[in-house]
This record gives C-alpha cells, structure tokens and sequence, in this order.
C-alpha cells in the first residue's frame, strides 16, 4: 500500500533521513521506534507532504507521491494525527472533527460524526467547547477522532503519546488498539517502545536517520539489543 | 444633551463602518498571513477613485459603478497577492514589511498618475434627510452604515458557515494542522487578499461618498484600521468590529463637543486609556 524508498530528508542542508526505505500493507499496523531525533518523525512529515523529501521515491497505492502537495496526499487517502496534537484551538470541538471531513463531499459526514461521538463520549460532552480548552488527553481523542474523519486509507500517528500521563496513554493506546481493530492501516512513530511494538504487527528500528532493524514486533520486542536499547531491560 | 449624543453616535457609526471594513480586511490578512498590509488604505483610495471616475467620466449610475469597482479590487488584490507578496511569503517578515511599504507609494502614485491630485467627492444623489425626533439622519449616511452591517454579516456568514472560510481560519489557528485537513494553503491567500481588497474598496467607496478622496487619505485610513486592530484586540474579528465602532463613535463626539480639530487625539487618548486597563484590547486574548 505505503512504499517508501531511499527516502533522504534535509532540514536547511542538513540531512536527518539518510536513505529510509520501508513498506505499510493494507490493514498492517507498523510502528517506527527509536530515540528522539533519529529521524522517525520526519520521515513521517515526508510522507504527508509537510516537508519536502531531498532524494527517494514515496509510492503510495501504486502511485508517486514524492513531490505531491499536502493536501493532494490527503485527498489520496493518507491522514496524519500530528505530534503535540494540534487541534485548532479556537474552533469548537465540532467544528474540529468537521474540519477532519474537509476533503469529503458524501453525505455521510454527519453519521461518522455521530459515530466519532460514540467512540469518544467524551467529545460529545465537550462539543461546543473551545478544542484549546481541552486536556491534553481529550485533545489527543480529538486529534484521533479529527483524522479518523477523513475516512483514511491509512492513519499515521505521530508521538500520540508524548506529554501525556501515564494513564491517559493507557486509554491511548487502548483507542489505537479499536482503531487497528476497526481495520483502519496504521503507521505509528511512538518513543515508548514498549507500547508500540505491543500494538503493532511490524516494527522498524530507527537510530541516527537510518534503519538498523526490522521484523515482526514481537520479534524486535524480544530481541535483546533492543530490550537493552530502549526497553529498559 | 441626549439628543446631541444620540446624534454624534449616529454619525459615528457611519464612520465606525468604515474603520470596521478597513480593520476586518487588515485583520484578516495579518491573522492569517503575518502581513502587515499598509497599502490596504491606498488600494481602498484606489477604489474611491475608480467609482468617482466610473460614474463621472463613464456616466455609470453608482449602483453599477459599485459592484464595477469591488470587482476590480477583487482582481487588485489577486495581482498583489502573487505579485508583491507571494514571492516573499517564506522569507524573513521585513522582507514583506518593505513589500507593504514599497506597494503603498506604488498604489499612491499610481491613484495620482490615473486620478489627478485633486479633491474629488462621489456623487450619489442621495441628498434626503430622515428625521426621528430631535435626530436627523442624512440618508446617505443611513445606507452606508447599512451597507457596513450588510458586509460585515457577509463576511462572518462566509468566515463562520461555509467550508471555504472554516478553511481559513483553519490556516489562521494552525497552517500545518489544516494542511494535514486537505486544506490547499496556496489557495487561501488568494481569496483573504481579495476578500480583503473588496471590503477596502467598499470602505474607500464610502468614505468617497461621505467626505472626500484625495491623495494621503488612504495613509490616514491605514492608520486608523491599525489602531482599530490594536484597540479591538489582534486577530479577533468581533474585536475588530467593536474596535471600529468605538473610534467612530469616539470621534464624531469628540468633534461633536469638543472640536474636530481634536477629534483623532481624543480618539488615540480613549484608545490608549483602554490599552493602559486592558493591554490586549476590548476583546483581545491575554496572552
């Protein structure tokens, strides 16, 4: 589905991603692991169209996104939960998630906004509030539900976890577990290995902008470099 | 006494419309682009000037040389965007503070080499006068600050209620985030810029018709739209609208009971007065 090849990513000169290449299938769950700065996160930003890829290919359905627009790669069915969350602060929680549905024209909107709902009662009680008056927590389930109405092909989670309490990252990542549940692609950069590589079924190990290791996440999560590196084992 | 206040607050809400449509065109460029738009007053001169020579030189009746001339600030404000600040849209901001500046002396010496330096005045026709009480209300007067609400829930409408302006405010809280949304961000300064332009021209359209155009107005008016955003609060369209009126209303009473002369240091003094209580202005978030 999601193809990445020799991907190189350079901020002002400077290279960060060093010839990244990696795959997503259809309905996969794929976390990238690794300590901050080595690359994950701007990989991701390539993917999405936010920064500009500086060598490589992105393929996405059989199809060259290297050089696409951001929002053309939305409408191509690729949607991003961004780091820090990024809600709109002054618009209401409703009017976020209807900001989720931009590229949409169906009549179906309402009913997944109904659905969104639902999943996050929470939302529900808030929706007229201020998305910036939030907490962190609810701000992340707005950031979820927010992308999840786009209808993605495939989801891509950056850091959801990062500055959250232990126990909200609990519900988290018990919500990323639905959302792979529901079907939904997911490619996930997360810093708490653990939880990631619970979630997913595959894993890429990312250190200094380059991969060092890929496999099966239960593989990775047993093997003992990576239990030493950043499992605290 | 009443009836005089009454009377100068009438007068100041024609106009407080037209500081609003300055301020909401200004506003919404600088919250949504960083840019301090300073030719925005000469553009609106631009449109005084292009109605007054519609309907004299070209004998069109003012109904069509209006929407005539806010077409053309349309299209003026898709010129400015691509051409003057499009090109310095990533780079440092001084760079599009010396674009604004550059463009303001081009767009006045423009309005001088097409229109002359004289004083001109928009002939309207409308010269009736309504009397309510001990109040009289010219009817031009009356139309513009109709005119001015009309606009404003125009605008809000579009900001508020439709896909295109949730995408602008959209970019406006979050460029990155609305991106990710699909938002197509190269498009949207496109449509602030002429949106903006339209609301100038239509304020330069007014005060045309309510007291004079000639060369340096625009510059004052710029002024004021500024001081109307600061007094308001920086970003907050109600901010802005409310700002607008209170200079307005300021003023025509300062001039009222006091003397024109000091109607604008009046004006900055009650807007100092309000920055000195609340530093981020009437409806302005603290920060």
């Amino acid at each position: 589905m999601l193809e990445v090849s020799d991907l190189r990513v350079s901020y002002s000169g400077i290279e960060v991603v060093h010839g990244v290449s990696l795959s997503v299938a259809a309905g996969e769950c794929v976390a990238l692991i690794g300590a901050n700065g080595a690359g994950k996160s701007s990989t991701l930003k390539a993917i999405c169209g936010l920064v500009s890829a500086s060598g490589g290919s992105i393929t996405f359905e059989g199809r060259d996104i290297t050089r696409a627009s951001g929002h053309a790669i939305v409408r191509a069915g690729i949607t991003m939960c961004p780091e820090g969350r990024q809600v709109f602060p002054q618009m209401s929680v409703i009017q976020n998630l209807r900001m989720g549905a931009y590229i949409r024209t169906d009549a179906e909107q309402e009913a997944d906004l109904s659905r969104m709902m639902d999943m996050f009662p929470i939302l529900r009680e808030r929706q007229s509030q201020a998305a910036g008056k939030l907490s962190g927590g609810e701000q992340e389930m707005l950031a979820i539900a927010r992308a999840l109405m786009a209808r993605p092909r495939i989801c891509l989670f950056d850091e959801p976890s990062l500055g959250l309490a232990p126990k909200i990252v609990a519900g988290v990542f018990e919500t990323l577990a639905r959302i792979k549940a529901m079907g939904v692609t997911i490619l996930l950069v997360e810093q708490n290995s653990m939880m990631a590589l619970g979630l997913a079924d595959r894993a890429y190990l990312f250190e200094a902008g380059r991969i060092v290791m890929e496999g099966a996440a239960k593989d990775l999560k047993n093997h003992p470099d990576v239990m030493r590196a950043y499992l605290g084992h | 006494m009443l009836i005089e206040i009454l009377q100068q607050t009438i007068n100041g809400l024609a106009i407080g419309g037209v500081y609003v449509l300055i301020a909401l065109g200004l506003t919404t460029v600088f919250g949504i682009l960083g840019i301090a738009h300073f030719a925005h007053g000469s553009i609106s001169m631009f449109g005084g000037y292009l109605t007054f020579f519609l309907v004299t030189a070209q004998g069109l009746p003012v109904l069509a040389a209006i929407p005539l001339a806010l077409l053309a600030g349309i299209l003026l404000g898709l010129l400015v965007e691509i051409l003057a600040y499009r090109p310095v849209r990533n780079a440092n901001h001084i760079n599009a503070f010396i674009v604004a500046l550059g463009l303001t002396m081009m767009v006045e010496g423009l309005n001088l080499q097409l229109f002359g330096h004289e004083q001109v005045v928009i002939p309207t026709g409308l010269s009736k006068v309504f009397r309510l009480g001990g109040i009289t209300v010219p009817e031009l007067r009356l139309y513009v600050i109709l005119a001015a609400i009309l606009l404003v829930v125009a605008m809000m409408i579009f900001v508020e209620r439709t896909k295109t302006g949730q995408a602008i405010r959209a970019v406006a809280e979050n460029r990155d985030a609305a991106i990710l949304m699909g938002v197509n961000v190269k498009t949207i300064p496109l449509i602030v810029f002429s949106m903006s332009t339209a609301l100038g021209v239509a304020a330069g359209i007014m005060v045309g018709a309510l007291f004079a155009i000639a060369p340096g107005i625009g510059e004052g008016l710029v002024v004021k739209g500024f001081a109307v955003l600061i007094l308001g609060g920086l970003g907050s369209f109600p901010g802005a609208i409310l700002g607008g009126t209170v200079l307005g209303i300021t003023e025509s009473i300062a001039a009222g009971f006091i003397s024109s002369a000091y109607k604008d240091v009046i004006a900055f003094v009650v807007m100092i007065l309000v920055l000195l209580f609340r530093p981020q202005g009437l409806l302005g978030r603290a920060p």
